[in-house]
């Protein structure tokens, strides 16, 4: 399981992000991030979408992945809450995302930055620190 | 970290750091502050930040940043650079993702007496017609050819169809439209975020606030701005919303294998680079030049909200409740200027990221209104408390190649805001001091306390101190409009 943590950021919201895997920092990041967002409204059919992704490197995969998602939220008005994936390499993925409704707005994302984004490989698996514009 | 020692006291107001200091630099840096705010620059990462945007190939002159300097991501808040055309780079990290955010004011004939009995119906019709908030549709739906022409055009797309006059297309810095604009260079993607979302302010730190002329420093100055003791003005802050967000995360991604193939040494992702020359450089230029032109029509289009919102409250009630336009300023931008360096004609690419632009008399960007008195210079201070209107100086080419700052900036997180004070209690405040309040979020209230930010006053006294530009007139709150 992946867990995160949110930094304190003059101007803008961060998180620190650790996964026993890829795939745990992945969906750790995607969770963190949804919670700066939004809750999902207490009720609501869920709303499922598929991503496929290549980049050059785990930073721009990981930079990616979260501009997706916050399109997605942006443009369909949805939290995800559920993150599968079927493939995951540090250049691609393809993702089975499960969204619902969002309710009250608690930050404006405006992107995840690649602002010194390194994807680090550590004893426990990975970790990283990402900063959003709010 | 760098140390405060490293820099060394090069002027009432400027401090600058060798380019020795690290041998990856590739001019020096400076920051433009009196000590109070130097020093606190040293609280968080700007410094570092102004470090790394000195070790950009191409710089001209110094990185610099301005007293309202605060940690971005990539560039610092406050940050000024600026690379020669032909030998430089252009990075979208010196933009950020709110393209051309930036500051109007408009101009009334009414004094705050007139306007007191009102203010509060004001505030509501304002809020009504402007609409706020994050994600949040605009009060203009384009379709896709009309959005092109918006992209295209900037404030002459507002002119043609009623949103703007003459006057304020005029007063607005590059009269609203960068030439180097091209609807075609903006990803689909960012358009179909842009169609629904013209004439709204978004939310952070963007407001609309009506205000009052509290002082006056400069009575010649002021008078050819328009600007007198006890007279209503409004300020409308925002940018280039969801379709600028997208040119920016599209061209950081397009661009995230251009330092290797260029060759382009960089101490951070985000601060990805082209050469300006480059195809990649050019279709960065022109896609930030028409989301640029995206948000100059987005605060033309709120300023005309904003004047229908004054007729339907005020007609029949004061002589006179039109507004002109003092100024539009942007904020966060990329712009092609001609500069003299070391006694050198160079055309360079300036990039302003929290940061405005301060072109002294005689420019020939200005209009003919300005081009005696130097161009305004907007800074709003945060919620509540004062806002100034300046004018550049002539050293402000030498010293900072036009450039000022830009808002109060922040001091303190907006997590650590949130945990200090509740939004009903600052609404509750501003209420005690006759500020009227409307709100989309209780939260983003907490987050905008004023104490979160700098005392603008000293941001501005820097500026002052630095040559920079001069205090014209201050205003302060009677209504704030927050997304």
């Amino acid at each position: 399981m992946g867990r995160w943590q949110e930094l304190d950021h003059t101007a803008d919201l961060a998180l620190h992000v650790w996964g026993g895997d890829l795939k745990d920092l992945f969906v750790a990041a995607a969770t963190g991030m949804f919670s700066l967002l939004a809750e999902a409204a207490p009720a609501g059919a869920p709303v499922r979408f598929e991503l496929h992704l290549t980049a050059l490197d785990a930073e721009s995969l990981l930079v990616d992945w979260l501009n997706e998602l916050l399109y997605l939220c942006t443009t369909e008005d949805v939290v995800g809450t559920e993150f599968l994936f079927t493939v995951l390499t540090p250049t691609e993925l393809h993702a089975e995302v499960v969204g619902l409704p969002a309710g009250e707005r608690r930050a404006g994302i405006k992107a995840a930055t690649y602002h010194m984004l390194a994807v680090v490989a550590v004893e426990a698996g990975y970790e990283t620190e990402i900063v959003f514009d709010a | 970290m760098v140390a405060k020692e490293s820099f060394r006291r090069v002027g009432a107001c400027s401090w600058e750091l060798a380019k020795s200091y690290d041998e990856r630099m590739q001019a020096p840096a400076r920051i433009y502050a009196g000590e109070v705010l130097f020093e606190r620059a040293f609280g968080d990462r700007s410094v570092e930040q102004l470090v790394n945007v000195a070790m950009l190939p191409g710089l001209v002159k110094y990185a610099m940043a301005m007293p309202d300097m605060h940690q971005g991501y990539g560039f610092p808040i406050g940050g000024v650079a600026a690379f020669d055309y032909d030998k430089g780079i252009i990075s979208p990290g010196g933009v950020g993702y709110d393209i051309n955010c930036g500051v109007r004011m408009l101009t009334s004939q009414m004094d705050y007496e007139d306007v007191a009995p009102h203010l509060d119906a004001l505030a509501t019709e304002l809020y009504r017609r402007c609409p706020s908030g994050v994600g949040g549709s605009g009060a203009v739906s384009l379709s896709w050819g009309e959005l092109n022409a918006v992209l295209d055009g900037g404030s002459g797309w507002a002119l043609k169809y009623g949103y703007a006059t003459a006057g304020d297309v005029a007063r607005t810095e590059s009269a609203g439209c960068l030439p180097r604009a091209q609807s075609a260079a903006v990803p689909d993607r960012a358009k179909a975020r842009g169609r629904g979302q013209l004439g709204s302010l978004g939310s952070g730190n963007h407001f609309l606030e009506v205000d009052v002329v509290d002082a006056v420093y400069d009575a010649t100055t002021a008078d050819i701005y328009g600007l007198r003791v006890g007279q209503v003005v409004v300020q409308i802050h925002c940018g280039s919303r969801g379709l600028g967000h997208e040119v920016c995360t599209q061209s950081l991604r397009q661009l995230q294998d251009a330092p290797r193939r260029y060759g382009i040494p960089i101490p951070d992702r985000e601060l990805v680079a082209a050469p300006v020359g480059s195809p990649e450089g050019q279709a960065y230029l022109a896609a930030m030049a028409a989301a640029a032109n995206y948000a100059f029509a987005n605060r033309q289009v709120l300023a005309h909200f904003v004047r229908l919102a004054f007729e339907e409250i005020l007609a029949g009630k004061v002589p006179d409740w039109h507004l002109d336009q003092l100024y539009d300023v942007t904020h966060n931008i990329a712009k092609v200027e001609d500069h003299t360096v070391d006694g050198m004609q160079m055309r360079l690419v300036v990039h302003r990221k929290g940061a405005t632009r301060a072109f002294p008399a005689g420019r020939p960007e200005l209009p003919a209104v300005y081009r005696t008195t130097g161009q305004p210079v907007l800074v709003p201070g945060s919620m509540g408390t004062h806002s100034y209107v300046l004018a550049a100086e002539p050293a402000s080419l030498e010293l900072t190649l036009g450039s000022s700052c830009h808002g109060a900036g922040r001091t303190m997180s907006r997590r650590a805001a949130t945990r200090a004070v509740r939004g009903e209690s600052v609404r509750a405040q501003l209420k005690e001091q006759g500020v009227a309040v409307r709100a989309k979020s209780m939260r983003r209230l907490a987050e905008e306390a004023p104490f979160a930010y700098k005392d603008v006053s000293l941001v501005v006294e820097s500026v002052v101190g630095a040559g920079i530009a001069r205090k014209v007139a201050r205003v302060r709150p009677l209504a704030v409009i927050k997304g």
